[in-house]
């Protein structure tokens, strides 16, 4: 699975791996059937774990743009009334000031146990650099489609 | 005093409304989470939401739920002092508070709430994050308009409560304001509910706010202070005009409602923002009233009239008052705008000064007065603790170093009677380093004597003898007074301990005769205390029980039970000394009583250590276990490791007239690691005389691996092995020990768990299935809710085991 924008890509067995333990974070920090959540991430795999998270958990996604501006970021997570809201960006945690956001969880959070009990072959640090560490685990595009591609 | 009390929280003085599932989602993060900082800006409710939320899980906490408000704290470093005096941790060696905190909690399974953290968040993070590392059972539930970013910590935001809307009319907000309405006496606040919809709209929401806003109910309608207030709004004439809006809002509302105020309650309200907590009636009148403008005999009124205005908060239990952070901060401004902050700290200290100094007066160790009436004074004398913090700090910062000594000279004999020295140390170590040129100079000696005490508490003796010296030959050239007396003792303790002992003599004979000169009870009871040990070390016990019977009944003359219980726990040593075990015991028994009416909790540690080890050479193991299991759970308690070093040797002696050398040894060892590590030196003897039994009975190498497995082992667990029938703490609450049931999986998950094991995707487990990958996902997630796991391959791994494959049942 490869975003196009960005060339990030996850395998299915990634994705879901990933998505049940955030779930699993989710509902522990209090996440229940039929909540909002906000998810406010840029692009790429980590977005992707988020919204497969929100649903495993039994919320339902209110995504916001990572690029809007303050104003329009803070109307929006105000609208959404959620609160529990994943994101990493500083703007974004600026814009849930004075909303009904309890929790912001960012990514690495959501993998918070993972590390520790799941094989290696899973072990992902999704909150990393920018935009994304390219550990064995997640990969580009470019990975995908170059040498070990053509051995598969 | 020593009752196991799990919590400190105080009974609330209103209902509290709304909130219900935040509450409940607090009560179940607790479980995961070591630390919940509850954050938001003033007013909103973070307070009056971590209380609920501790008060739900008190049951949850074996070692209790602990309220240590910060807010009162002006300066770092005394959070762990807060902590401590909450915890009853014991500062045995001034500046190591932590030490004692850690050796409090190190086994506790225990949720500390530190309330208003926001103006000390680098140290609290630091004291935080400490005692998370050594601490394992130890969570905290946080309350700061920042939050302390140290990993671990999880920032939760206090949102306001729920406005109305039109599918929602009876919102938190709406139920708080008409609840708080009809307790101010409202009539009919109900009837228009556009207004209160609008009111608390125009509020944000904020409780504080609303609580303003209802307590004037009684003679302005919701519709009337909304408009008002939107007026408020627009003319916000203090504070930061760029603040975040809720912050606007109550600012205003706090103006609005400060506005109303008659002048007089007005004066009242800023002059009340210099306690520096709690504040009795007694205190306010003294301090807030002028004889001008404010009477003291109008505050009562003027008081009641700002907590019906909600901006002083009353505690019908205690009589006490106090106001919530946000309006001290709001009142300590307008002092400041009318010039009055200094005028105000200024006789704060004055005062505060002249109650202890009565106080000490009253409760003098060395009159004749009837008991209950001086340990009222000596209570008095604690609760104004926080004041004398907050006067001390402007005693340094306004340069009043005549005030500042005077009143730590009468705050130290309150100090020392519970065994708390360390705090004085650190307020006479900064007062004394002022300019002192305007101090009388007999103050100038009894603060330095008091330094002295403090400072061969924490084993500087040179700078204590100097400093003593000092001190005794300035107060020589003044009158009597019972601080000289102290000061004598003092430097006997010094000068003996420095191996002077000719000095220590003289200074025994000069307190001797001047405690005689003068009929100074408590210090003449002390020198026959200081003479009897100086017998008892040079083998007179003869000479030794003479002295102690002198003490006791100069004790009981002067009718003071802390000297009493001394003079006690010495005729029991001399007791032990000259082999009459029976008596020895029957004197610390008689001591205990006293000791725990006094909360020294350190003496009667020592005191119950000192009793299980003559039970126990009388073979009464039983009454010796069970005194030093509850000896050393009070060490646990107050931290003090002096007193665990009794324990362990008390230990030891238990264990030895049971027979079991193994444990003697062992107790032995960890009693001289513990010594060692605090810089103590012990008697030599017993354990040369134990190791030399042992060895010839266990054999050499034997001895030497138990006193290495001693030197090891934490001072606990040797305990354990000793008392073995002392109960083991119960396990945490919220361990997580996950009862896996296969019946608590549903018959489809048990065909997802099985298809798990074949290594299938979401998508491929919902193609044989059927169903969306999206019910897949949620099927998963409600299996590792259920099991406790954190991966799906915990779920192969965990089906796969108990041999289910897919297809199968």
């Amino acid at each position: 699975m490869v975003d196009s924008g960005t060339g990030l890509g996850i395998t299915q067995g990634q994705l879901d791996e990933l998505s049940a333990a955030a779930a699993v974070q989710l509902r522990r920090r209090g996440v229940r059937t039929g909540d909002t959540v906000l998810i406010c991430l840029p692009v790429g795999p980590g977005l992707l774990v988020a919204t497969d998270a929100v649903i495993a958990a039994g919320g339902t996604v209110w995504p916001v743009p990572a690029e809007l501006e303050a104003g329009s970021l803070r109307e929006h997570i105000l609208a959404s009334r959620a609160r529990v809201m994943i994101s990493d960006l500083p703007h974004a945690l600026d814009a849930a000031d004075e909303s009904r956001v309890r929790i912001v969880v960012s990514l690495p959070d959501l993998s918070a146990d993972l590390s520790a009990d799941v094989s290696a072959d899973f072990r992902a640090d999704l909150s990393g650099g920018e935009p994304y560490p390219l550990g064995g685990e997640i990969c580009t595009q470019s990975d995908r489609v170059g040498p070990r591609t053509r051995e598969d | 005093m020593t009752t196991h009390v799990q919590h400190n929280l105080p009974a609330e003085p209103n209902r509290f409304v709304g909130r219900a599932r935040d509450v409940a989602e607090l009560c179940a993060l607790l479980g995961q989470q070591r630390v919940i900082t509850l954050c938001g800006v003033g007013g909103i409710g973070k307070s009056r939401l971590s209380l609920q939320v501790a008060a739900e899980v008190v049951e949850r906490f074996a070692g209790g739920v602990w309220l240590v408000e910060l807010a009162r704290i002006g300066k770092a470093e005394l959070i762990a002092h807060r902590i401590a005096e909450v915890l009853g941790v014991r500062d045995e060696v001034p500046g190591r508070v932590l030490d004692g905190l850690r050796a409090r909690l190190r086994q506790a399974d225990a949720l500390l709430v530190l309330d208003n953290c926001e103006h000390l968040v680098d140290r609290c993070a630091r004291l935080v994050a400490a005692l998370m590392a050594d601490c394992p059972g130890v969570r905290f539930l946080l309350t700061s308009r920042e939050p302390l970013r140290i990993p671990g910590e999880l920032i939760w935001r206090v949102p306001p409560l729920e406005l109305p809307d039109e599918e929602h009319p009876h919102a938190e907000s709406v139920l708080l304001f008409v609840d708080r309405a009809l307790a101010a006496g409202a009539r009919a606040v109900t009837d228009d509910m556009d207004d209160i919809v609008r009111l608390c709209r125009a509020l944000d929401g904020l409780p504080l706010a609303l609580e303003l806003a209802a307590a004037r109910t009684s003679l302005l309608s919701p519709g009337r202070i909304a408009d008002r207030l939107k007026n408020r709004f627009q003319l916000l004439t203090t504070g930061d005009r760029t603040a975040p809006a809720r912050q606007r809002t109550l600012l205003a509302t706090v103006e609005w409602s400060h506005e109303l105020l008659r002048p007089k309650e007005r004066m009242l309200l800023r002059r009340l923002s210099v306690f520096a907590g709690h504040f009795d009636l007694d205190l306010a009148e003294q301090v807030c009233a002028d004889g001008g403008m404010v009477r003291a005999c109008e505050v009562l009124d003027l008081l009641n009239g700002l907590v019906d205005k909600s901006l002083v908060q009353r505690h019908d239990a205690s009589g006490r008052y106090h106001l919530l952070e946000t309006i001290k901060q709001y009142a300590v401004e307008r002092a400041r705008e009318v010039g009055e902050e200094a005028w105000l700290r200024d006789r704060h200290l004055r005062l505060i000064c002249e109650a202890q100094e009565r106080c000490f007066a009253a409760g003098s160790l060395a009159g004749r007065m009837p008991w209950p009436a001086r340990f009222a004074y000596f209570g008095r004398g604690r609760s104004l603790l926080d004041d004398c913090r907050a006067a001390v700090d402007w005693a340094m910062e306004s340069g009043d170093a005549p005030l500042g000594l005077r009143l730590c000279r009468a705050t130290v004999t309150i100090l020392a009677m519970r065994g708390d020295l360390a705090e004085a140390a650190d307020w006479l170590e900064r007062l004394l380093g002022l300019d002192l040129s305007q101090v009388p100079p007999d103050v100038v000696g009894v603060a330095k004597g008091g330094l002295a005490y403090a400072l061969e508490a924490r084993d500087e003796l040179a700078r204590a003898a100097e400093l003593i010296v000092e001190s005794i030959e300035e107060q020589r050239r003044h009158p009597y007074s019972h601080w000289l007396g102290v000061s004598y003792t003092v430097a006997v303790t010094v000068f003996l301990r420095t191996g002077q002992g000719d000095k220590a003599a003289r200074y025994l004979q000069e307190l001797d005769e001047a405690a005689t000169a003068h009929d100074d009870l408590f210090n003449l009871a002390t020198a026959r205390m200081a003479q009897l040990n100086l017998a008892l070390f040079q083998g007179q016990v003869r000479q030794a029980q003479r002295l102690g019977e002198e003490a006791l009944a100069l004790a009981e003359e002067s009718g003071h039970r802390w000297t009493i219980a001394r003079a006690l726990t010495h005729l029991g040593a001399v007791a032990e000394a000259r082999g009459d075990l029976e008596a020895a015991c029957a004197h610390h028994t008689a001591a205990l009583p006293l000791l725990r009416e006094l909360d020294n909790r350190a003496e009667l540690a020592r005191c119950l250590a000192k009793l299980g080890r003559v039970a126990a050479q009388l073979h009464d193991h039983a009454t010796a276990r069970e005194n030093v299991a509850a000896s050393l759970v009070l060490c646990r308690q107050t931290g003090q490791r002096r007193e665990m070093v009794r324990v362990l040797v008390a230990l030891s002696v238990l264990a030895q007239s049971e027979g079991d050398l193994d444990g003697a040894v062992l107790a032995a060892a960890a009693a001289s690691a513990l010594r060692e590590s605090i810089g103590q030196h012990g008697n030599r003897a017993r354990t040369h005389e134990l190791l030399t039994l042992a060895r010839a009975r266990l054999g050499e190498t034997r001895v030497a691996a138990l006193w290495a497995r001693g030197l090891e082992q934490h001072p606990d667990e040797v305990a354990r092995r000793i008392l073995d029938r002392e109960s083991r703490p119960p396990s945490p609450s919220f361990a997580p020990a996950p009862e896996v049931r296969c019946s608590a999986l549903t018959p489809r998950e048990w065909e997802i768990a099985g298809l798990l094991t074949r290594g299938l995707s979401n998508r491929a487990i919902a193609a044989e299935l059927v169903i969306s990958p999206a019910t897949v996902a949620r099927h998963v997630a409600n299996m590792m809710d259920k099991l406790g796991f954190a991966s799906r391959a915990q779920i192969a791994v965990w089906t796969a085991a108990r041999g289910f494959r897919p297809g199968g049942s």
